[in-house]
C-alpha cells in the first residue's frame, strides 16, 4: 500500500484550518505552558548560575611573616601554582596590601596616616576550583610552613554554602519536573478535547476501510504542526524575557552577579520546542487511538 | 458470497438479537433484508462488516471465515464491501468528490486515478453538478447518492446498505432503489437492509423477513409481507 505524505499533511493543514478553534485552543495552551516550563528552566538557570558565581568567590588566604625572605616567598609561590586543587594564585605584596587598606578606608585618611609600608604582610590569594577543597590546601600549606592561624578561608561558609544550594538545586529540579508534568497533561487534554470532537469522523473513516495509521497520521502532524507552533512562540517568548531580565538586573542590582552566560540560549530553545512537539504528536497519536476501535 | 451459519449474537447478557440464523446470499444477488426495528437487521450488517463479533456461528464473506481475519486486517476487508448507511456518513468537512476520493485514497490508490474516476462515479450517481458541495449544502437524497458513490467507487464486490431510504422522501427514495438496482446488474451483490414496504413490494427481488432474531420468511421475488 502506497503512503502519500503528501496528502497527509495537506488534510492535517486542512483540519487545523477548518476546526480554527480548536486549533487555536490546542496552541495557546502548548504556548502557556512552555512558556511556563521555559521561565522555570530560567529561574533554574539563573539560581545555579548565582551559586555558581558565590562559590567562584571562596578563596584561601595565606599571609607571610614580615620578616619572610624574598626566596623563601618566590619558592612558595612557585609550589603552590603547582597545586591541582587552585585555579588562580595571586601574589599581594606588602605595598599593594596597604595600597588596598588605602582604599578601603579612603573616606577616613586617619586611620592609615601614620602607618609605615612595613605593618602590613604580604600574602597569596588563592581561588579553588572547588570549594569543598578548602581543608586540602590548607593542611599543604601548613606543610609548606604556613602557621593554622596565618591562614584564612571560610571553612563553614562553605560547607554551609554546599548544603543550602544543594537543596535549592534540587528544589529546582523538582519544580521544573511539576511544570513539565502538568503542561502534558494540559496540552494532551486540549488535544483530546479536539480530537473527542471529531471522533464521528475518525468512525467514518474506519467504515470506509482506512487503517488506523490512515486515519492517525494526519492528526499526529496537526499535532506536531499545533505543538511546534505553540512551543515556538513561547520558547522565543522566554528567550526574549531572559534578555529583559539580565539587561534590567544589570541596572537595578548591579551587585548580584546575573549573568547573561548562565542561560545557554539554544539549549533552552531546543529543549522547549522538543517538549511542545513531543507532547503534540504522543497527545494526538494517544487520543486518536482511544477512538480508533471501531 | 455472504453466508451466515447457525449464527447467534447475544448483546450483554440477555439480550438475543439474533438466534440461530442461517442464511445464505449468492454472488451477484440482490436481497431485502426486512422486518421491524430491534428484528436484528442492523445486527446483520455489523456482523458482515465485523465492526463485532457473533456470540456464537460462523460467519463467512468472499470464502473467508470471519472469525480468522486478525483485527489489523479489518480494513483490508471492509474494502471488500461498500457501506450505505441510513444517516449517509459523509464526513463533513469534504466536499461531495473529496468524500468519494477518501475512499480510494484509503485504498492508497493513485492520484491520477482518482482524479479521472471520481468525476465519472459522481456522474453515475446524478451528481455531475455537485462534485464541489459540502454535505450541508446537499438534499438528503443527494447526500445518499454521494454515500453511495463512495461505496461503489472502488467496486467491491459487495455492497450493503442499512435503512438507505429511511431519511428520505418516497420519490427520492425510488432515485436511490433505482441507483442500487442498476449497481447489482453490473454483478455487484447487495444486500438492503428496510423496513420501507412500497420499495420492497415495487422491487420484486428475494425478500428475507426477520422476527425478533429469527428468520421467518425467505422467498425469491417476495414482498415485505406474506401474501395471502
Amino acid at each position: 500500500m502506497r503512503f502519500n505524505i503528501g496528502f497527509f499533511i495537506r488534510e492535517a493543514f486542512k483540519n487545523i484550518r477548518l476546526n480554527l478553534l480548536m486549533s487555536v485552543t490546542a496552541v495557546t495552551t502548548t504556548f502557556i505552558c512552555i512558556l511556563v516550563l521555559g521561565a522555570g528552566l530560567l529561574v533554574s538557570a539563573h539560581v545555579e548560575g548565582l551559586i555558581g558565581s558565590v562559590r567562584e568567590d571562596v578563596a584561601v588566604t595565606a599571609f607571610f611573616q614580615p620578616d619572610e625572605k624574598e626566596q623563601k616567598i618566590q619558592a612558595v609561590r612557585d609550589s603552590v601554582e603547582g597545586y591541582s586543587e587552585v585555579s588562580s594564585v595571586k601574589f599581594v605584596s606588602k605595598a599593594e596590601a596597604l595600597d588596598n587598606f588605602k582604599q578601603t578606608f579612603a573616606d577616613q585618611p586617619e586611620i592609615y596616616e601614620d602607618m609605615g609600608s612595613d605593618v602590613l604582610p604580604a600574602s597569596l590569594e588563592m581561588q579553588l576550583k572547588d570549594p569543598s577543597d578548602a581543608d586540602a590546601v590548607a593542611s599543604k600549606l601548613e606543610g609548606e610552613g604556613f602557621a593554622k592561624k596565618d591562614l584564612s578561608y571560610p571553612q563553614q561558609t562553605i560547607s554551609r554554602l554546599n548544603e543550602v544550594t544543594g537543596y535549592m538545586i534540587w528544589g529546582l529540579y523538582g519544580a521544573t519536573a511539576l511544570f513539565l508534568i502538568s503542561s502534558i497533561l494540559l496540552i494532551s487534554n486540549a488535544i483530546r478535547i479536539s480530537i473527542f470532537a471529531r471522533r464521528k469522523e475518525i468512525e467514518v473513516m474506519k467504515l470506509v476501510g482506512a487503517s488506523d495509521s490512515f486515519v492517525r497520521t494526519p492528526f499526529v502532524f496537526e499535532g506536531l504542526v499545533e505543538g511546534l507552533i505553540g512551543a515556538t512562540l513561547a520558547a522565543l517568548a522566554v528567550i526574549w524575557l531572559n534578555y529583559l531580565f539580565v539587561d534590567w538586573s544589570r541596572q537595578a542590582l548591579p551587585f548580584v552577579p546575573i549573568s547573561g552566560n548562565a542561560v545557554d540560549t539554544v539549549l533552552i530553545l531546543a529543549v522547549l520546542i522538543a517538549v511542545g512537539v513531543m507532547i503534540g504528536v504522543i497527545g494526538s497519536f494517544l487520543s486518536v487511538t482511544r477512538f480508533l476501535r471501531v | 458470497m455472504i453466508q451466515f451459519s447457525n449464527v447467534t449474537k447475544v448483546y450483554g447478557n440477555d439480550t438475543v438479537a439474533l438466534e440461530r440464523v442461517n442464511l445464505n446470499i449468492d454472488p451477484g444477488e440482490f436481497v431485502f433484508l426486512v422486518g421491524a426495528s430491534g428484528s436484528g437487521k442492523s445486527t446483520i450488517v455489523r456482523l458482515v462488516l465485523k465492526e463485532m463479533e457473533p456470540s456464537a456461528g460462523a460467519i463467512y464473506v468472499n470464502g473467508t471465515r470471519l472469525s480468522a481475519v486478525p483485527r489489523r486486517s479489518i480494513p483490508r476487508h471492509r474494502r471488500n464491501i461498500g457501506c450505505v448507511f441510513q444517516d449517509f456518513k459523509l464526513l463533513p468537512n469534504k466536499t461531495a468528490a473529496e468524500n468519494v476520493a477518501y475512499a480510494m485514497e484509503v485504498t492508497g490508490q493513485r492520484p491520477r486515478t482518482i482524479r479521472t474516476k471520481v468525476p465519472q462515479i459522481l456522474d453515475l450517481v446524478g451528481l455531475a453538478e455537485k462534485t464541489g458541495k459540502y454535505p450541508d449544502q446537499l438534499s438528503g437524497g443527494e447526500q445518499q447518492r454521494v454515500s453511495i458513490a463512495r461505496a461503489f467507487v472502488s467496486q467491491p464486490p459487495i455492497l450493503i446498505a442499512d435503512e438507505p431510504t429511511g431519511n428520505l422522501d418516497p420519490d427520492t427514495s425510488v432515485g436511490i432503489m433505482q441507483l442500487l438496482h442498476r449497481i447489482n446488474r453490473i454483478g455487484t451483490t447487495v444486500l438492503v437492509a428496510t423496513h420501507d414496504k412500497e420499495m420492497v413490494d415495487v422491487m420484486r427481488k428475494r425478500v428475507v423477513a426477520l422476527e425478533e432474531g429469527r428468520i421467518v420468511r425467505d422467498k425469491v421475488k417476495g414482498a415485505y409481507a406474506d401474501e395471502v
